[in-house]
């Protein structure tokens, strides 16, 4: 059943757009640091610079990787939520849900299988922005210390210590992205009509991490709540030392937020009286 | 008998000026000519540098120093960082030049050694060097702790252990301690993640200018064997 849900899921041309973005994105920004990275980069540490002589190679791969991610942190999970939406209302809207029910199988068991499907999808996505942006990057860049730039620190990581972190803070990201597809796939349960989850699961994503992003006291109670705010934790990984307590709450928070939304479409599904 | 008695005077009046000590000026000469032998070296050093901004791991790499002030650190490829600012970190640059007015500030004893403190304000006003006090064995000729005050940069304290290189004058050990401004980047621009550790910044004292350390282990020199001045004109990035 898995390999015909994953058969579905990359038949549909659509499926590719995502990877066509994700190489874009990451090409493009590639080519700027390739023409103007100097310039981005002592614009960047021009408050070290004032006070410090810094050289070598800063503007590496790692580097340039981190700054790929940084800005697909939004794009990203839309671009799952683009498959996991699809996966329920898709089928509805298309007339083949029924069908797919009078198999003898249980509708908990068609959840976790579209569930496990759409992680496929997404870890997919991560393998082929790894590619691309890690894989890439170092290629035309080189590999070397890696600086991460914080709002009030700056944190210089030696060349041998930067792989390990890049393969923990991808598998935080594909948790993360469980969580968006598992969110995406509950809205998917409440729909005839795949545009619907698809949009209502961008919305809800961009919503909630404006409330993460915006240093405002009036978010802060909140914040801590929010899935979107654990969904950067894998920046944790490029700290010293690594914060893992608080790593391992955001990687909790996330789990929690993923079963809770897997159990609700499962239940929600359970119930549902399909008529498409 | 008149030559006996001119012989012993002349004698005595050796040992008397011998036993002089010296004075203030005659010191920081003595100290600054010391210096100025030194015309360039190269060593392996580790450093360990603990500014409240930045976390970098302990950094191993060749200290290259060429006077009166070019300094390079290189580390295979790896990313190197330096104080700037013409407060770099070699004593030629926080030691006025000759041109001074020497102050004597007296005896006194610096972790278990009896050393001279003088003061030594440049000459010229234009000077980046405010005033530098310089804790000196006089025995040795060695200056065991400078503090320098500059006119832009703040106060920079530098304290040298001698073992292996005293002979030329270097020490083995040293370690500085030097104001600086605080570093800030918008959050919306960095994105940061809030289960950070607490933030390095938050740890230093408050006001915009904090402390900062550096501590270098210089394990081997190669003095004055000719560094060409293309070692340091590498670009900057």
């Amino acid at each position: 059943m898995l390999r015909l849900e994953l058969f579905k899921i990359f038949k549909r041309p659509r499926t590719y757009i995502s990877f066509g973005i994700v190489a874009a994105i990451a090409l493009v920004i590639e080519l700027a640091m390739y023409a103007d990275g100097k310039n981005f980069i002592n614009f960047a540490l021009q408050g070290i610079n004032e006070q410090f002589d810094m050289r070598g190679n800063i503007l590496n791969g790692y580097l340039i990787t981190y700054i790929i991610l940084q800005t697909l942190l939004v794009q990203i999970p839309l671009l799952v939520a683009l498959v996991a939406g699809d996966a329920i209302a898709g089928e509805a809207s298309m007339g083949t849900l029924r069908l797919l029910l009078t198999k003898p199988q249980s509708r908990s068991k068609v959840i976790i299988v579209k569930f496990v499907a759409s992680l496929c999808y997404a870890l997919l996505l991560l393998l082929w922005l790894a590619i691309v942006a890690l894989g890439l990057s170092v290629l035309i860049f080189g590999a070397g210390d890696m600086i991460n730039l914080k709002s009030d620190a700056m944190v210089i990581i030696l060349k041998d210590d930067v792989l390990w972190r890049y393969v923990a803070a991808f598998a935080f990201a594909a948790l993360a992205m469980a969580t968006v597809a598992a969110l995406a796939l509950l809205l998917s349960c409440f729909a005839d009509n795949s545009i619907g989850p698809i949009v209502g699961t961008m919305g809800i994503i961009i919503v909630l991490m404006i409330f993460s992003t915006l240093d405002l006291p009036i978010f802060s109670v909140i914040k801590q709540y929010l899935f979107t705010t654990h969904m950067v934790g894998w920046k944790g990984f490029f700290d010293d030392p690594v914060p893992y307590k608080a790593v391992g709450t955001s990687a909790m928070v996330l789990l929690v937020y993923t079963f809770l939304f897997l159990g609700a479409s499962i239940v929600w599904f359970n119930k549902k009286d399909i008529q498409s | 008998m008149i030559r006996i008695f001119s012989v012993v005077f002349f004698c005595m009046m050796s040992a008397v000026s011998l036993a002089q000590p010296l004075t203030a000026n005659q010191l920081f000469l003595k100290l600054r000519a010391r210096l100025d032998a030194v015309k360039d070296y190269e060593a392996d050093v580790s450093m360990k540098i603990d500014i409240p901004f930045i976390k970098v791991p302990r950094l191993k790499g060749k200290l290259y120093f060429k006077a009166p002030d070019k300094m390079k650190l290189e580390r295979n490829g790896g990313i190197s960082i330096l104080p700037r600012n013409g407060v770099n970190l070699t004593m030629n640059n926080l030691v006025p030049n000759a041109d001074a007015a020497v102050i004597d500030a007296g005896k006194g004893i610096l972790n278990g050694k009896e050393v001279r403190l003088i003061k030594v304000i440049p000459a010229n006003e234009q000077d980046p060097i405010i005033l530098t006090k310089i804790w000196v064995d006089e025995n040795k000729i060695l200056a065991l702790r400078t503090e320098t005050t500059t006119r832009d940069n703040g106060t920079v304290k530098m304290d040298l252990d001698y073992g292996r290189f005293e002979k030329v004058g270097l020490p083995d050990k040293v370690q500085f301690q030097m104001d600086v401004k605080d570093f800030k980047l918008p959050k919306g621009v960095t994105m940061d993640y809030d289960g950070d550790t607490k933030p390095a910044a938050q740890k230093a004292t408050a006001g915009g200018r904090k402390k900062g350390r550096i501590e270098i282990d210089y394990q081997d020199y190669k003095v004055n064997k000719g560094i060409p001045d293309k070692v340091f004109a590498e670009k900057r990035q």
